[in-house]
C-alpha cells in the first residue's frame, strides 16, 4: 500500500519478489543491496534458518531520491518460497503494490514454478487484489543452468496475462536491475 | 496525478505529532514511532533512536502481523497490544484504527503500567484523528492530491530510476 507523507513529504511503496523456494529472490535483492549507492539503500534485514532459507522475509528499503520534493522509496520484500510457511506469505502481500514472480527456470523445478504461481493468485485473491490490476513483472531466473525450459513454455503456463518478463541469472547478476525497473516503473505509474 | 492508498496531510501530521509528543512527556518514554500496517514509517517522535528506523517499522508491523494470526489460531480476534520486555529497553505496541501501530520505546525511567495508561489514552486520540483523515481522503482524494503533485512526477521518477538501478 503506497503511503504519502504530503508533510515529510515522502512517498513509500511495498514491491514484493514471489516464487518457488531456492528460485532466486534472495539473491535478487543481494544484488541490489551490493550494486545501488550505500547512501541510497537502508539495512538489508533478512529473516532467515540457519541453513540460510527465508524463514519469514528478507527486506531492502532503496531510496530513489528526491522527485518533485518527495523522497521515495521502494521497500522490497521477500517471501519465503517452501510449501509449508503460506501464512507468512499471506501476510507479506498484505500492502504490496507491485510484485515480481521469479521462476526457477531448471526443468525439474517446473512444476514448483506452477504451484507458487497458483499459491500466489490464491493469496493475491484474500487481499483482493489479482495480476491483472496489480503491477506484475516475470523474471525467468537460472537460464545459464544446462537443463532449462525454453522460455515460450514458461511463458505460456506462468505468464498468461503477457506481463513483462526478463531472463535473468541473478547470481551474476544478469538481468535483476531490468526486472527492478520496470516494476518500479509500473508501480509509480499506478499512483500517476 | 499521484494518489496513493493512503496519504497523510499537513494538518493531520502535526495533530498526530502533537499527540506522539505529549505521549513521549506524559509517559516518560525515549520515543514513539507510529507505523502503518504494512511496515512504513509514519511518524517518529522522541530521542532519535539508534538504529535504522525504516527496517524497525517493516520488523514491528511483521511482529504484528505474526501475532495477530497467533491470536486467531488461539480463538481471539487480535491481540491488540504487545509488549517486549529486555533488561534495559522495552517496546509497547499497540494497533489502532485495525491501520497503524503506535509503537513506545521505553526504559527504566518508566513503567510499563503508565506507558500502557498513557498509550492507550494517546491511542484514543490517535483514532479519531485518524477516523478524521480516513474520511477525508474517502472523499476528498481527488481534490487534495491534484493540488499538491503534478502529471510530471511519474516521468521524473522513472528518470532517477534509470539512473539508479543501472550495472
Amino acid at each position: 500500500m503506497s503511503l504519502i507523507n504530503y508533510s515529510s513529504r515522502e512517498i513509500n511503496c511495498k514491491i514484493v519478489y514471489y516464487g518457488p523456494g531456492l528460485c532466486g529472490k534472495t539473491t535478487n535483492l543481494q544484488h541490489i543491496y551490493s550494486r545501488v549507492p550505500q547512501d541510497t539503500r537502508g539495512k538489508m534485514i533478512s529473516l532467515a534458518t540457519e541453513m540460510d532459507r527465508t524463514l519469514f522475509f528478507d527486506f531492502l528499503p532503496i531510496e530513489l531520491g528526491q522527485i518533485r520534493g518527495f523522497r521515495t522509496r521502494f521497500h522490497l520484500y521477500t517471501v519465503p518460497g517452501q510449501v509449508y510457511y503460506n501464512a507468512s506469505r499471506k501476510l507479506i502481500l498484505k500492502g504490496v503494490d507491485g510484485i515480481v514472480f521469479v521462476a526457477d527456470s531448471q526443468i525439474d523445478r517446473f512444476e514448483a514454478n506452477v504451484e507458487s504461481y497458483m499459491n500466489m493468485l490464491d493469496n493475491l485473491a484474500e487481499h483482493d487484489l489479482s495480476v491483472e490490476r496489480i503491477p506484475f513483472v516475470m523474471q525467468y531466473n537460472k537460464r545459464d543452468l544446462p537443463r532449462v525450459v525454453p522460455v515460450e513454455d514458461l511463458e505460456r503456463e506462468l505468464n498468461p496475462k503477457k506481463a513483462p518478463y526478463f531472463e535473468a541469472v541473478a547470481l551474476r547478476g544478469t538481468g535483476v536491475f531490468d526486472t527492478l525497473k520496470v516494476a518500479c516503473k509500473l508501480v509509480l505509474k499506478t499512483l500517476g | 496525478m499521484v494518489k496513493g492508498n493512503w496519504a497523510l496531510y499537513e494538518e493531520d501530521f502535526w495533530a498526530i505529532n502533537t499527540t506522539l509528543q505529549s505521549l513521549i512527556q506524559t509517559a516518560s518514554a525515549k520515543s514513539v514511532m507510529l507505523i502503518d500496517k504494512t511496515g512504513q514509517l509514519i511518524s517518529s517522535i522522541g530521542e532519535p533512536p539508534g538504529f535504522d528506523v525504516t527496517s524497525f517499522s517493516s520488523l514491528a508491523a511483521a511482529d504484528f502481523a505474526a501475532n495477530q494470526e497467533l491470536a486467531e489460531m488461539v480463538g481471539e480476534t487480535d491481540f491488540a497490544t504487545l509488549v517486549h520486555q529486555g533488561s534495559n529497553e522495552s517496546l509497547y505496541l499497540s494497533m489502532i484504527a485495525n491501520r497503524v501501530i503506535l509503537v513506545v520505546l521505553f526504559d527504566k525511567k518508566t513503567s510499563l503500567g503508565l506507558v500502557r495508561l498513557k498509550a492507550r489514552r494517546a491511542g484514543d486520540e490517535l483514532l479519531s484523528v485518524l477516523n478524521k483523515l480516513f474520511d477525508k481522503l474517502q472523499y476528498k482524494n481527488e481534490e487534495l492530491s491534484s493540488a499538491t503533485l503534478g502529471a510530471e512526477f511519474a516521468a521524473e521518477a522513472e528518470n532517477e530510476i534509470d539512473s539508479l538501478f543501472k550495472e
